[in-house]
């Protein structure tokens, strides 16, 4: 089995940063098939809107991972969007210049919000895919800075040039999946809560099998438990290998 | 590795595509994933009036599938709880019972739930609370159904210190929280999360108080079974998880 998680905090709230955890992890998720982790950085160490210092040690961190394992972990660099246009450009230029892949929206803002627009240009000019965090804020009363599955479509029809990946299906559910359904540049990975049954079947039959990406976001789920929400599902062989690799080889254009 | 399951359920739950299994189903869907037996209570009595209907039909159902031991659901906020407990309580094969205080609109500090334990001891049978059944972040919009409070659960067991009860969907903080603290709690795998869920929950809690529960039909099973079979803690420890802790505490 090869995969590729596209969804990964290997530092989280400062565990995981020394050398010896972080050859662990990349041994473990060898031994479970993992080839490629997408390392999205520290999001939430200090609070939800981190300062631009920040930003840049939480990226600095994640450039740590790629020296130490270049073959194995892909970078995403972690922006905070409140920060404006000049402070988001200087970290994105960091970003390319250390190869990274793509940019990641947490928490503070919303994906709606005006902030977004330098963002999504640099993504676009850079040729970045942006992992959204997401959410269905039913019942978290936290619309304004928190996004929610509707919001991350919005932002894909808004810059239709962009490749976006939605997080956390599960957290996003069958509302999300129906809003993301339209937006063709628009991905969603299968992190997020617990495995409930059903969704990936309805996500595939929906998105069709080449919008869903195999994501653990670990280490907030336990990733023999992450990679059996895809081959426990009633999927077939050939769509599953497509969610745990396939995809994200050709959206991340990876070796 | 053998699996006793501690959290199943049928019927029917309309708040997403799950597939709503009758008791032959659910067997044979457990058999595929190396589940040789396992407890099992009616969905259809989480949100009916009364239980009973389904309680009568869960045992029915089960009636000569040794793989399946029925778990009827009390309803402590209704007149009827003492019958109907000793209607379920009739059938030999009724080891323990299943409460969800907040589906039926009452605390388990309430006097209710000191009665019921008085009853069940009289009767030798098991306590099983359902601290939740979904993620609260994905209930129905139109529904406001939040978990048991850990404040609640710790004040129940400190009433009843040598009460072996058994809950059920509590998540991480919550095991971490209650379990070194009242050793006759253990409580089910299922909500539980996070990288080598079974190795960190042991870092803090015994070996002896967690049991093995898949919640299906609500989670996929292969998960929850890979969540134990693929922990990577010690073949005894394991093995108690998957069965034994569950066998000890229905006196097995």
């Amino acid at each position: 089995m090869c995969i590729i998680d596209v969804h990964t905090h290997p530092v989280c709230f400062r565990e995981g940063r020394s050398r010896a955890a972080v050859d662990a992890l990349v041994a473990r998720g060898r031994a479970l098939g993992i080839e490629r982790m997408v390392a999205l950085g520290d999001v939430l160490a200090f609070s939800r809107s981190q300062t631009a210092a920040q930003v840049a040690l939480i990226n600095d961190e994640t450039a740590l991972l790629l020296r130490w394992h270049p073959d194995y972990f892909v970078g995403f660099c972690y922006l905070n969007p409140t920060l404006g246009e000049r402070a988001v450009g200087r970290e994105v230029a960091r970003a390319v210049g250390r190869g990274f892949r793509g940019l990641k929206l947490e928490i503070a803002n919303n994906a709606r919000a005006a902030c977004m627009r330098p963002v999504m240009a640099a993504a676009e000019v850079h040729g970045l895919v942006v992992l959204q965090h997401a959410w269905s804020m039913t019942k978290i009363k936290q619309r304004a800075f928190h996004t929610d599955p509707e919001d991350v479509a919005t932002l894909a029809r808004r810059f239709p040039n962009v490749r976006i990946i939605m997080a956390h299906l599960t957290g996003c559910g069958v509302r999300g999946v129906l809003a993301a359904k339209s937006c063709e540049n628009l991905w969603v990975d299968t992190s997020g809560a617990a495995p409930e049954t059903g969704l990936m079947e309805y996500a595939v039959e929906k998105l069709g099998a080449g919008r869903v990406l195999y994501g653990s976001d670990l280490p907030v789920r336990d990733l023999p438990v992450a990679i059996a929400r895809v081959t426990g599902s009633a999927l077939d062989a050939a769509t599953q290998r497509k969610i745990l690799r396939d995809n994200a080889r050709a959206l991340l254009q990876l070796p | 590795m053998t699996l006793f399951d501690a959290n199943t359920w049928i019927g029917r739950w309309p708040f997403a595509f799950l597939p709503a299994h009758d008791a032959r189903s659910l067997v044979e869907h457990l058999h595929r994933h190396g589940i040789r037996r396992a407890l099992v209570s009616p969905l259809d009595a989480v949100f009916a009036p009364e239980p009973g209907p389904a309680n009568r039909a869960l045992l029915r159902a089960t009636r000569g599938i040794a793989a399946l031991v029925p778990v009827p659901v009390i309803n402590l906020a209704l007149a009827n709880w003492r019958e109907e407990l000793a209607a379920c309580a009739a059938d030999p094969r009724v080891i323990a019972v299943r409460v969800l205080p907040n589906y039926h609109n009452y605390r388990l500090t309430s006097r209710v739930a000191d009665e019921l334990v008085g009853e069940l001891q009289r009767r030798r049978r098991r306590l099983i609370v359902q601290v939740r059944l979904v993620d609260e972040r994905h209930e129905y919009f139109a529904l406001r159904i939040k978990g048991v409070p850990t404040k609640a659960m710790g004040t129940f067991l400190a009433r009843h210190p040598q009460l072996p009860v058994l809950a059920m969907g509590m998540y991480r903080p919550e095991i971490r929280e209650l379990l070194p603290r009242h050793p006759r709690l253990l409580a089910d795998l299922s909500l539980a999360e996070w990288e080598r869920t079974v190795a960190d929950l042991l870092a803090r809690v015994s070996p002896r108080q967690l049991v093995f529960g898949s919640h299906t039909p609500f989670l996929i099973t292969a998960a929850e079974v890979a969540k134990l079979t693929a922990a990577g803690v010690p073949a005894r420890v394991a093995t108690r998880i998957a069965t034994g802790n569950l066998q000890r505490f229905l006196g097995e």
